[in-house]
């Protein structure tokens, strides 16, 4: 499949931010220190092992995340830049035990790493985090299907579609008669 | 060959076709209603449709002679969920973030006040 039409997927950015009632160095180091990142870092509902974490240009935080079902799953990062107590940038990606990279089991053309930078301000008392996170090193094919799932959730596919496509499912056998 | 979630995300990445899917969102129409809104040749807008079709998410009907299209719920209900799956995953990971952080600062007020607190420099004095 080669669509003609493939536009401007370098410029797709996946931008969330959130403004934290706590002074930046807390936040920074909540977000680069192992004993801090175990209490809050991974998907919802799991909990995180943490088998390696260098600080550094280069360094490796490789982490299991243990789901309550009692699945298992591996990831890292791969430092790039860390600029305390403003800036850190990493490579993430899904990884086996060893920290090889893997594929996003879920869609496995997903960019095999994404490039995330968070970025910490000042706002008064308050810190204000941004990540932006970018495709890294990405096929064509790996840039659109970031693209795609990304500009979807901007404009509310996520949210919305699930919605409608409940509802599409529902009306779906009454709408066949008409 | 490519999975659905893989099929599904390629065909949003185009701007068009996440407007077609958009407008489908109202309920079904021609294609011809379809183009009205691009400055775009039908054969255009018949190729994104192809695209779309081909992905899953929407379906041409066959009992009228204009041929509607209509969204199609499958694909595009895994494609969501993943979409809020990601979304949802940043949003409680911050939310956490945020719990902890509090619960530190809380820790800290505590310890300070229980006396003992002489060189927490550092502390912000909010009241």
């Amino acid at each position: 499949m080669a669509p003609s039409v493939s536009t401007a997927n370098s410029a797709t950015a996946f931008v969330f931010s959130r403004t934290f009632d706590a002074s930046r160095e807390d936040v920074w180091n909540a977000f680069t220190q192992p004993e801090h990142l175990k209490h809050w870092w991974g998907p919802p509902g799991s909990s995180i092992e943490i088998a390696r974490h260098e600080l550094k240009p280069g360094g490796m935080f490789h982490y299991r995340m243990n789901f309550p079902d009692g699945r298992a799953m591996w990831a890292r990062f791969i430092f790039r830049e860390i600029a305390a107590p403003e800036r850190l940038v990493w490579l993430n990606g899904f990884s086996d035990e060893h920290g090889g990279l893997t594929r996003n089991p879920w869609v496995p053309t997903f960019p095999l790493e994404t490039l995330n930078t968070v970025t910490l301000a000042e706002q008064d008392d308050k810190t204000l985090l941004t990540i932006t996170s970018v495709p890294f090193n990405a096929s064509d094919e790996e840039a659109r299907v970031f693209s795609g799932g990304i500009n979807g959730m901007k404009m509310g596919f996520g949210a919305s579609f699930k919605v409608l496509a409940d509802y599409l499912t529902l009306t779906k056998h009454k709408g066949e008669n008409v | 060959m490519q999975d659905q979630l893989s099929a599904t995300f390629s065909a949003l990445a185009d701007p068009t076709r996440r407007a077609i899917l958009a407008r489908l969102a109202l309920g079904e129409t021609s294609v011809t209603e379809l183009a009205k809104p691009f400055e775009m040749s039908m054969p255009a807008v018949s190729k994104h449709l192809k695209v779309l079709e081909r992905a899953g998410l929407i379906s041409r009907g066959r009992e009228a002679q204009w041929r509607p299209c209509r969204l199609d719920a499958g694909p595009l209900k895994d494609a969501a969920g993943w979409m809020e799956e990601y979304r949802r995953f940043w949003e409680q990971s911050l939310d956490r973030l945020d719990k902890y952080l509090r619960e530190r600062e809380a820790a800290r007020t505590k310890s300070k006040t229980n006396g003992s607190g002489k060189k927490s420099s550092k502390t912000k004095s909010k009241e």
